[in-house]
């Protein structure tokens, strides 16, 4: 069960003097129970990328397709896909319009024709993920605070139940405890067996948290593999506009040096190999 | 998916041109009286004037003939609406009939008349929008208005209310589709079933964007507070309008032309 995306390429306005290649072959899988990290810096093509996973923009060229579902018009499967794949995107708070929480989240599940007991069982779980009590069912989205009302938005995705989430640069405009807060429930996620998608220009977050990290440069998928085996390359190759981790640097300077200590991104990994090389 | 993503409203082409230079008053008004004068005329020599007229005009500007011929394209049906009705509902000589429509000469006539009339306003005031930003325009009402101030007429306020609205068209527009998107991707379906039940759907999307509109518009009065705005008593301008010979030239030559057209078509009589 994965998203499978084979040589991608997205054309915004064919034909038109506006015309650019936003996405230029693409290639990647994501499969359900991992996490995987879209980095690219600005007008990469990673917004344009998620939204073609879940058939909000379809491919110029190439395909994508969902557990097998090939993502096209026609034969209901772009609805079929869209529930399967949650998108949520940068400032989803932005899309709160209901009187209340609770029927905020219900509005995803409700059109997607969840049956009465079911839907409420779905929005009070995602409710619950996202730490949102039932003091606040009642209250007006709009009453709530920046945190909560991003927290809100994501819970309206979850409660659809999608097998993936892709998730637009999720920690935009959070501050630190509430960016924590919102990587712990996307891990949670995680473990609960959903492929989660996470568009990024963090490196160092990506580094960190992602099983397998996709690199955009371009619009083309330049670089895809575990962190680990691509960090190696990535301090090599110095892709525009994207900031690697002073630790990695770090690390691959004392290598050059002559050191012998692992490329890392974890400064209790690299604290040790210095450590060991001193005989302590 | 078929989104916002082919409006043009205040097509403005930015290019180097004769026509761009001009003041935005002189070609305002200028256009004021050709309107006028493309009214007034009647027969063949009038419109081959200001047929003439007007493709020196886009030579001049320097701008794509196909953007030009496509400012017609949102009302062609209107024109082509009008051409018909005057075709068929115009009495006179019959000269070709088909069933209970009947053509007749006076009819292809006015048609001709009405087309080729709606079709040059149409490109005329075209021209205008697509060789002067619509900033320019909006110092340029504002500097006509002026005189009208003494009787409490606030032209400042006006052309800043119109500069602020169009500079916020392409944003609102990525805003719709970004949210329209946002409720697609949870399930809304936004383009099926009858008109109500669309304008019901239409709710989650109509609702955000009002909030977005207000926390905007909220943001831009603070930054222009910020900024000391205090409305149009004493500011001065960056690119204060300024009236050159050239101006005076080129308002003179359209008026006399406007004149000219008229009176001429006046002395040719229709076949």
């Amino acid at each position: 069960m994965s998203i499978a995306v084979r040589d991608l390429v997205h054309i915004y306005h064919p034909g038109s003097p506006l015309q650019t290649r936003a996405l230029d072959g693409v290639t990647f899988e994501a499969e359900k129970g991992s996490w995987v990290a879209v980095v690219g810096h600005t007008g990469s093509g990673k917004s344009t990328l998620a939204q073609h996973l879940n058939g909000l923009l379809l491919p110029t060229e190439g395909s994508v397709s969902v557990d097998g579902i090939q993502v096209r018009h026609g034969e209901g499967s772009l609805r079929l896909v869209r529930q399967k794949v949650g998108l949520v995107f940068q400032y989803p708070e932005q899309q709160l319009f209901e009187e209340t929480v609770f029927k905020e989240v219900s509005f995803g599940p409700r059109n997607w024709g969840f049956q009465a007991d079911h839907l409420e069982k779905s929005v009070e779980e995602a409710l619950e993920l996202v730490g949102i009590g039932r003091d606040l069912y009642e209250a007006s989205p709009f009453r709530l605070s920046g945190g909560q009302k991003r927290r809100v938005a994501i819970a309206s995705t979850l409660s659809s139940d999608p097998d993936y989430l892709v998730m637009d640069e999720p920690t935009a405009g959070l501050d630190s405890p509430g960016r924590r807060q919102l990587l712990g429930l996307l891990s949670d996620l995680k473990k609960l067996g959903k492929g989660i998608i996470h568009i990024t220009h963090d490196m160092e977050l990506a580094l960190g948290l992602a099983d397998t990290i996709l690199v955009l440069d371009e619009g083309k998928s330049t670089l895809w593999g575990p962190p680990g085996v691509i960090l190696g390359e990535l301090l090599e190759r110095d892709i525009r506009g994207l900031v690697i981790p002073d630790l990695v640097r770090f690390a691959g300077r004392l290598r050059d040096l002559g050191f012998e200590v692992p490329l890392t991104w974890e400064p209790k990994a690299l604290a040790e190999a210095i450590g060991r090389s001193h005989g302590r | 998916m078929k989104f916002l993503n082919n409006m043009t409203l205040g097509q403005y082409v930015p290019v180097e041109s004769p026509v761009h230079h001009l003041d935005p008053r002189c070609k305002i008004v200028a256009v004021l009286f050709c309107l006028v004068g493309i009214f007034m005329v009647r027969g063949p020599l009038g419109f081959t004037m200001w047929g003439l007229f007007f493709l020196a005009l886009v030579g001049a500007s320097r701008i794509p003939a196909r953007l030009v011929l496509s400012t017609v394209k949102p009302v062609w049906i209107l024109v082509a609406f009008t051409a018909a009705i005057h075709l068929f509902f115009t009495g006179g000589e019959p000269v070709f009939s088909w069933g209970i429509l009947e053509v007749t000469r006076e009819g292809v006539v006015m048609a001709a008349r009405m087309g080729l009339r709606l079709m040059l306003l149409i490109m005329f005031a075209g021209l205008l929008t697509l060789t002067t930003s619509p900033t320019e325009l909006a110092d340029g009402l504002e500097s006509l208005f002026s005189p009208f101030r003494r009787f409490g007429f606030p032209s400042h306020e006006l052309a800043m209310m119109m500069t602020i609205a169009l500079r916020f068209i392409p944003t609102l527009l990525n805003e719709t589709e970004r949210i329209m998107k946002a409720q697609i991707a949870r399930g809304a379906e936004l383009e099926r079933g009858g008109p109500l039940k669309r304008l019901r759907a239409f709710i989650p999307v109509l609702v955000p964007l009002f909030v977005i509109v207000f926390q905007r518009a909220d943001d831009l009065a603070t930054a222009m507070e910020a900024r000391n705005y205090t409305g149009g008593e004493g500011r001065t301008r960056m690119n204060p309008l300024q009236w050159t010979t050239g101006d005076s030239a080129a308002f003179a030559f359209s008026l006399l032309f406007s004149f000219a057209a008229v009176f001429l078509d006046g002395r040719v009589t229709l076949p």
